[in-house]
């Protein structure tokens, strides 16, 4: 009973607090589910390295280029996981990309259509060099001077973030219709919380291992776990 | 004839509204003049002569100012389609993605109308106006296999326009949004300074290179939009810059970038917004407008001693003489997008030495592999005697019957002497007395090449004064994959050494007219002494 009282006390604070942080969301995100995605892949990582012939003080001797990163129990690291068919309107969020050590910080960032900002912490010049079909695609100097440039990406796609200047950086962000996506972290995990109830497909997508969709039914107040394992 | 002279010379002076003053000519020579209306014989007070000289005034400066009266037409996409077929497929396609049969040869490659992508814009958005694509096709894009299309009718170039859009139709329904460039900011040193300042700190070189030269860090790693290699402009070369070289193009480029090319945009990237202004002033101090090419080239006669070290003072003394160079496509393997386009001569000689100065613009010092880099060559050639007639040595390195004498300098090696007969046989002649000095700065090659005036053998040319002696030129960049056939080169120019001056010109003039003043006296006096 004690038992009982705890899991439903536990439950209430649950979805108030989800009701505290959805709140100015939307309606539907009440008594919403979780979708717990772990996205695995059965193959090595592939990383490639570069050596640096500039700015080595900032950006190191060599570039790591990951295109694949795996962590522990196989997670993939860096995939997008959404629920495109979900209705929700979109966060008033705004997300930061860093460039930093001459890479993309984080290198997967996920975002509701809106504005960015793009930060310059290197201190020598970098390029915005976006890739992009619905978007406009950008290609912005951002001297050292200029720490950080406001970039507005209103249509839902993934876009190719690049630096003309080191041309091993590469960065990607999913602008996604609805707030419900999530990026997986090194263990391949995320959630998405808040997730109006209903029968869904979860979609998946990494950068070099291409899209994979599951079925996923979502109750309000509980969690559907649904995995995936990518292929070469 | 002095009547028809008159003529002539009023109709020059109409026709060529343009020149301060009336060209002077034959009636044969002058050309233009002959198109104009013939005039009515002497009667310049003829009412017919009032009326035709104001209108032709009228008309001939229309004639000048057409360019600027090219207002944006709209054009007929369905006559642009049939001159297309004609006239663009062969190297944009048929379907106008860029693929037509000549493509494969050509770098930078031919443009994908489908993309919508256009490098040259005046906007600030990824559009292009109407009249950004007809200056295109009117111009071409210098340093391209695009050439001008001038020769086009106006009206034929606006419907091909119309229908080069019809690619991309769906691009074109955003309309062209204006480019806000700061107010123009004329040229000054202060404004070259603070360009130079902004420069730096926008890191114009991490492509361009320090001085501008295309040699940046970066350079190996650019790529456009359909992951082709591209390189950067050379600042210091405006002729060759794709979108023109005025002061209002370069602004614009920088402010709006090149689209499908890593050429950002600078209009927010700059600290204020008048140093677009600055920057495009210290771009445009790197380099002239159009290069000026010699035809005739002349080595200095010096009395001092010429010395091996191509960055010493003497040289600057020297004036330099540009060398255009083209691809060598006439034997496999052919050299259709050449990385060498012009070559730099100063030269001088001595009663002991000659020695040329060869500077050239090459983004990287080779470090030969063997296999795709090879090592860096300048060539001077000459025939091995200069003969009395016209006949040279064949002027891709000579042929089995006729050889040439080149002198050379390589990477890794320095200056050398060799015979050719013919790209495939070259042989370095031995007991060189050649001596020189190469060094590499910020892209660009300069090389001091010097040997002594008379010749050894019969192989080596031997160098005299006043004579017209033939000379061609030839360049490797062993990191763009240069060697062998695969070269720059020009075909025979001739070298002309000064005639030594001497102080002679200072004592015989007045000696001569003493002595002639002298003869007129003793004339005078003779015949007064008759009388």
């Amino acid at each position: 009973m004690r038992k009982l009282i705890a899991a439903v006390a536990g439950l209430a604070l649950v979805a108030g607090g989800v009701a505290f942080v959805g709140g100015t969301r939307t309606a539907t995100a009440q008594g919403g589910g979780t979708i717990e995605a772990e996205v695995k892949y059965n193959g090595a990582p592939q990383v490639e390295k570069l050596k640096v012939n500039k700015d080595v003080e900032k950006c190191g001797n060599e570039a790591i280029i990951e295109k694949v990163v795996v962590g522990a129990n196989k997670g993939l690291a860096n995939a997008v996981v959404s629920v495109p068919e979900a209705k929700g309107a979109p966060t008033a969020k705004k997300i930061t990309i860093d460039q930093h050590g001459c890479k993309f910080v984080p290198h997967v960032s996920a975002m509701t259509p809106g504005e960015v900002d793009l930060k310059n912490s290197d201190d020598i010049l970098h390029n915005i060099h976006t890739y992009s079909t619905a978007n406009p695609s950008i290609n912005k100097a951002q001297p050292k001077f200029k720490k950080v440039m406001a970039e507005k990406f209103e249509k839902p796609e993934m876009i190719k973030l690049t630096c003309d200047v080191h041309s091993w950086m590469l960065g990607w962000v999913a602008v996604m219709p609805n707030p419900y996506f999530g990026v997986t972290d090194a263990n391949g995990v995320t959630k998405i919380e808040n997730v109006p109830p209903g029968k869904y497909k979860v979609e998946v997508w990494h950068e070099t291992l291409g899209k994979q969709t599951k079925d996923v039914e979502v109750k309000a107040g509980q969690t559907a776990k649904v995995a995936f394992e990518m292929k070469k | 004839m002095l009547r028809r002279f008159a003529r002539v010379l009023s109709r020059c002076s109409l026709s060529g509204t343009s020149h301060p003053r009336p060209v002077w000519g034959t009636p044969g020579s002058s050309q233009r003049a002959s198109t104009a209306p013939p005039a009515p014989r002497g009667d310049f007070s003829s009412p017919l002569w009032s009326t035709v000289v104001p209108a032709l005034i009228v008309f001939s400066g229309l004639a000048v100012f057409a360019p600027s009266l090219a207002f944006a037409q709209a054009g007929d996409a369905n006559a642009g389609k049939v001159l297309y077929e004609r006239k663009c497929a062969g190297c944009h396609g048929v379907k106008g993605d860029g693929k037509g049969p000549a493509a494969e040869l050509l770098r930078p490659a031919p443009r994908d109308f489908t993309s919508g992508i256009y490098k040259i814009r005046s906007t600030g958005n990824k559009i292009p106006t109407d009249k950004d694509i007809f200056e295109v096709l009117t111009y071409g894009m210098p340093g391209t296999s695009m050439p001008p299309w001038s020769v086009l009718p106006e009206k034929d170039r606006w419907n091909l326009v119309a229908y080069v859009k019809t690619f991309a139709a769906d691009k074109f329904k955003e309309a062209p949004k204006k480019l806000d460039l700061p107010k123009e900011v004329a040229s000054s040193d202060a404004s070259i300074k603070r360009g130079k300042e902004m420069f730096e700190a926008i890191e114009c070189n991490k492509c361009h290179g320090a001085d501008g030269r295309a040699d940046g860090p970066s350079r190996p790693e650019l790529k456009d939009e359909w992951g082709h290699p591209i390189a950067p402009a050379n600042l210091t070369k405006r002729w060759t810059f794709r979108g023109g070289a005025s002061r209002q193009d370069i602004a614009t480029r920088l402010g709006s970038g090149i689209l499908g090319t890593p050429m950002p945009s600078f209009i927010d990237s700059v600290e204020k917004p008048e140093d677009i202004w600055h920057l495009t002033n210290y771009i445009a101090s790197l380099g002239p407008e159009k290069p000026s090419y010699s035809t005739l080239l002349t080595v200095r006669a010096v009395t001092d001693a010429i010395p091996d070290d191509p960055n010493a003072e003497f040289w600057r003394k020297i004036p330099a003489q540009n060398i255009p160079l083209m691809g060598q496509v006439i034997m496999d393997p052919r050299n259709f997008n050449p990385a060498i386009d012009l070559v730099s001569m100063r030269a001088a000689y001595n009663d002991k030495e000659i020695a040329f100065q060869l500077t050239w613009d090459d983004p990287t010092q080779s470090q030969p592999d063997g296999k795709e880099i090879y090592p860096d060559v300048v060539a001077l050639q000459f025939p091995p005697s200069v003969g009395t007639g016209t006949e040279r040595p064949y002027f891709l390195m000579g042929d089995a019957s006729d050889a040439v004498y080149q002198l050379r300098w390589e990477g890794g090696k320095g200056p050398l002497e060799v015979t050719a007969n013919g790209p495939a046989k070259v042989t370095v002649l031995s007991g060189s007395e050649v001596t020189g000095k190469g060094v590499f700065q910020n892209g660009q090659y300069r090389v001091v090449i010097k040997r002594p005036l008379a010749s050894k053998d019969a192989s080596r040319i031997s160098f005299q004064p006043g004579v017209f002696t033939p000379v061609a030129f030839q360049a490797w960049d062993g990191g763009a994959g240069e060697t062998g056939p695969k070269m720059s080169l020009t075909s025979w120019y001739y070298l002309r050494l000064e005639e030594p001056q001497s102080n002679r010109r200072f004592v015989v003039p007045p000696v001569v007219a003493l002595l002639t003043l002298a003869a007129m006296v003793l004339v005078v006096r003779v015949s007064r002494g008759r009388r």
